[in-house]
Formats: C-alpha cells, sequence, structure tokens
C-alpha cells in the first residue's frame, strides 16, 4: 500500500502544515509518495521541510518514501537551489530529473546544504560572508552591520541542529521580493530544517516539570524563544536564539518555529502570522525561519 | 610586558579552516584551551587578546572565547588580561556573553583609540576606568577631585576593577591601566 501525501502548491513554512496533515500516523506503515506534480512554488523552508520529511522517514525506518518531481520548469528551478541532488539520496524520484548546476550567486544565496557538524556550520557562514555580503549589499541596501549579524544569526540557528537536534539538518539562504506584505522589499530568508528530537524532548528533561500539564510544543518553542532557557544549565548557553531576536528586533525582522504540533513566531508590524500555533499536524523535527527585510526602497 | 596572542592564528591552530570567523561552540572552545595554554607559558605578564584579523565572531562563540576564558583563568596571574582590535558586532557579542557572568573585561576598539568596559560594570566602575584614562597611573584622590566624588567611592570602584584584572592596583596605592590609556 501506498499513501500519497499532497504537496501544496506553494509551499513555504506555513503551508507546510497542509503537508504534515498528509502523512499520517508516525511512523508510517505504509510507502509515502511525496507528489509535488501540482507544486508551482517553493520557499526555502519548503525545500527544507521537503528534505527533513524524506531523512525522517529513511531514520525511522518507514519503507523508502518516494517524490513525485513538478514540471520540469519548476523542477530546474527545484535543482538549481539544490534540493534534486539531496532529495535523490531520500527519495526515489519520478520525473525527469534536470541536471542543472546548483546556483549560487543569484536570488538563492545558499543552495540546500546539510548541516552535520560543526565544520559544516563553519563553511555556510564562511561561504556566506565571503560570497553573498555583496548580493546582501546591494540588492537589499543592507548596511554592513546588518549583514554581520544575518552570519551571526545564520551560524545560531544552524548550531541549533548540531547542538540539540541529535541528527543532521539542512539549510537554505534565499532572497526573494515580499510584494504583498512588504510593498515590494526585497527580503532575505534563512531557512533551518532538522529531522531531530524537536524542542519538546530537548527541553522536556530540565522544564517539563515547572509547567506540569501545560507543557507542550508550543510552550517548549516559547521557553527556548521568548525565554532564552536551554537544556544546559551552563549560564553561557541559550545564547543563540537571544542574539537571533534582539538582531531581528532591531531591522524588524522575523522567526517563526515549527516543532511538533506547534508553531511560535515573533511577527513584526508588517506580518500577520499568529504569533503562537497549536495542534497542528505533527511534523518531524523542527523547522525555523528567518526573514530580514532589506532597507525601504526610496519614493 | 604585554604578550599578544592573534586569535586569527590561534584559529587557523586549533581547527582546519580557510576562514576567519570564530563560529560555533566547538570552534571557540578549541580556541579557548589554546589560548589558556598561552597564558599559562606567561604568569606575570600582561596579555592582550588581538581580534583585528578575525572575521564574524557568534554569540556562542563569544561566550566560549571569552564569557569562558575569563571564568577559567581566575587563578592564573595575569596581572591584566584585555582585548584589542575588536569591532562593534565583536563588542556586542562578547559583552552579551560577559552580562550571564556578571564579568567584565578591558577592550580597546578598532574603530575608536580609547579603552572601553564590556560587560556588567556598576556604573560607579564606568566613571572610574573613564576618569582613569585621562591620568594613566593615580592614586585614587586625584581620580575622586575629577569625579566630584568622596575618596572611599573611588577607592571601592578602582579596587574593583582591580580586582577584574581590568586594571593594576600597584603597592603604592595607585591604580594604572597601562598601555591601554
Amino acid at each position: 500500500m501506498t499513501r500519497v501525501v499532497p504537496v501544496p502548491s506553494h509551499l513555504d513554512h506555513l503551508s507546510l502544515d497542509q503537508l504534515a496533515a498528509g502523512i499520517g500516523p508516525w511512523p508510517p506503515p505504509e510507502r509515502l509518495l511525496v507528489d509535488a506534480h501540482a507544486t508551482e512554488w517553493s520557499s526555502p523552508a519548503g525545500f527544507a521541510a521537503l528534505l527533513t520529511l524524506g531523512q525522517a522517514l529513511v531514520e525511522s525506518g518507514a519503507p523508502a518514501p518516494e517524490l513525485t518531481l513538478p514540471v520540469p520548469d519548476v523542477a530546474s528551478y527545484w535543482a538549481k537551489a539544490g534540493v534534486l541532488r539531496h532529495a535523490e539520496q531520500l527519495f526515489q524520484v519520478h520525473g525527469m530529473v534536470p541536471r542543472r548546476r546548483v546556483d549560487e550567486t543569484s536570488d538563492i544565496l545558499l543552495p540546500l546544504t546539510i548541516i552535520r557538524n560543526a565544520a559544516d556550520v563553519m563553511e555556510v557562514v564562511g561561504r556566506i560572508t565571503e560570497q553573498a555580503t555583496q548580493i546582501l549589499k546591494h540588492e537589499l541596501e543592507l548596511e554592513s552591520s546588518v549583514v554581520v549579524g544575518f552570519g551571526q544569526s545564520l551560524s545560531e540557528a544552524c548550531q541549533n541542529i548540531v547542538e540539540h537536534a541529535g541528527t543532521a539538518g539542512w539549510v537554505a539562504v534565499h532572497v526573494y521580493v515580499y510584494r504583498k506584505r512588504l510593498s515590494g522589499r526585497k527580503v532575505a530568508v534563512i531557512a533551518v530544517s532538522d529531522a531531530g528530537i524537536g524542542f519538546r524532548r530537548s527541553l522536556e528533561a530540565t522544564q517539563a516539570k515547572r509547567f506540569g500539564d501545560r507543557w507542550s510544543d508550543a510552550q517548549a518553542i516559547e521557553t527556548a524563544l521568548i525565554h532564552g532557557i536551554s537544556r544546559f544549565r551552563d549560564p553561557g548557553r541559550g545564547q543563540g536564539l537571544s542574539g537571533i531576536k534582539r538582531y531581528l528586533a532591531r531591522w524588524e525582522g522575523k522567526i517563526s518555529i515549527r516543532s511538533g504540533t506547534a508553531r511560535v513566531a515573533i511577527v513584526p508590524a508588517w506580518d500577520d502570522e499568529p504569533p503562537r500555533m497549536e495542534g497542528l499536524a505533527w511534523f518531524p523535527g523542527s523547522q525555523v525561519t528567518i526573514v530580514i527585510p532589506g532597507k525601504e526602497p526610496k519614493a | 610586558m604585554s604578550g599578544i596572542i592573534r586569535l586569527d592564528i590561534v584559529l587557523r591552530e586549533a581547527v582546519a579552516t580557510p576562514y576567519r570567523d570564530l563560529v560555533t561552540r566547538p570552534t571557540g572552545a578549541a580556541v579557548r584551551h589554546r589560548v589558556i595554554t598561552v597564558l599559562r607559558a606567561m604568569q606575570d605578564d600582561n596579555a592582550e587578546l588581538d581580534f583585528s584579523e578575525v572575521g564574524l565572531m557568534d554569540f556562542s562563540c563569544a561566550d566560549e572565547v571569552v564569557a569562558k576564558l575569563l571564568v577559567e583563568t581566575v587563578g592564573l596571574r595575569i596581572p591584566r588580561l584585555m582585548l584589542r582590535g575588536v569591532r562593534d558586532h565583536h563588542a556586542e557579542a562578547i559583552e552579551n556573553a560577559l552580562v550571564r557572568y556578571d564579568l567584565i573585561i578591558v577592550a580597546v576598539l578598532a574603530e575608536s583609540p580609547g579603552p572601553r568596559l564590556l560587560g556588567s560594570a556598576p556604573e560607579d566602575w564606568r566613571a572610574a576606568f573613564q576618569a582613569l584614562t585621562h591620568f594613566g597611573r593615580a592614586a585614587a584622590p586625584p581620580v575622586a577631585d575629577a569625579l566630584a566624588w568622596p575618596v572611599p567611592r573611588t577607592v571601592d570602584a578602582l579596587e574593583g576593577l582591580a580586582r577584574h584584572r581590568c586594571l593594576v592596583a600597584h603597592p603604592d596605592a595607585t591604580f594604572e591601566l597601562g598601555a591601554v590609556a
């Protein structure tokens, strides 16, 4: 038996909920066919989540998943974004796989990249600071200090995988235009996703007792994101998310974290994402999306 | 005497990387361990950690390289430990890391010649430190005069800074910032 999991036509960190709803019980007793044939567009968060789903299925011992690719034009972009080279390792891929080179010079500042250890984080941050700085400065008109904070935030978001997930994860950085929400301003988006234990399990041993019956995925995310608490008792821990928060507060950025069945976001004035969502369909691991708006265009 | 420890060189020795960025906790811990080895060999000398050629530093690395270094070198006979070549984003990350431990350190920023305190220094300490920069080396009374404070209040502040190795308290009851002033 095969269960078909439809991928939304526009896959981003919010419509990921629809993808999750199609998964069914976990681990799935039957083979999953992740069907992206009607998918027209995906954000880096969507790409990272797709790979996370494939990785989680492989690591859970579920039957090897399948992936139906979108139409060739869209699949070509998936190849450019570095998705397909990894998807082929995780899924049995159906459809023509375009042999297009991964592109790191345009709107894709960092193609889908696996994060397994600290060396991978160093490599990602080094590449971004060397190659993408000019794009961030010129296309988004970000000042040097904003670009530096971007690199710091990227580093800390990736380190969360190494420190807390217990398995590998994925990161991608894209630049695109927010036509509706920011009237055509460009934004840089960092998407980090892992198939690990999630916020709730990571913090359970040290925090669950404090909250009793109120302990949940949403509470765990808030404990880490809003209160800066880590599972480590070391006073120096928990600085990563705190530092990202300070940076985003200064530059009107946004962070949204989904883990398990909840999503918690710190939402700037320009966006209307609900700050706390519970009871969502379960999805493996944790997904962090960070959005930094470029400078407002001159009138 | 003051020994300068170039962190970009320590980074290259500690981690095989073509980049100049101080990022990730394991990297920070590896750099810190090497710095501590160097500090152990230079007992009774002042030490300066040089950030001039360091690229980006993340928040976790600031904790590992600077805050935990201060915690782990309390017993070493290093009269003064300071930072130089620090850029604004380094300073911000270091400041936030030090506040969590209630620690302070003197830093000379790349863009400004004067030394400043990073971390959780009480206002009196910051004011006394600033006043002492005009003297270089002085007893408490002239610093107290400059601040229009009573001498005991000034002594408290200067001695607090000396306890945190931000300046040197000499046996003749003078306090000195040294080469950073």
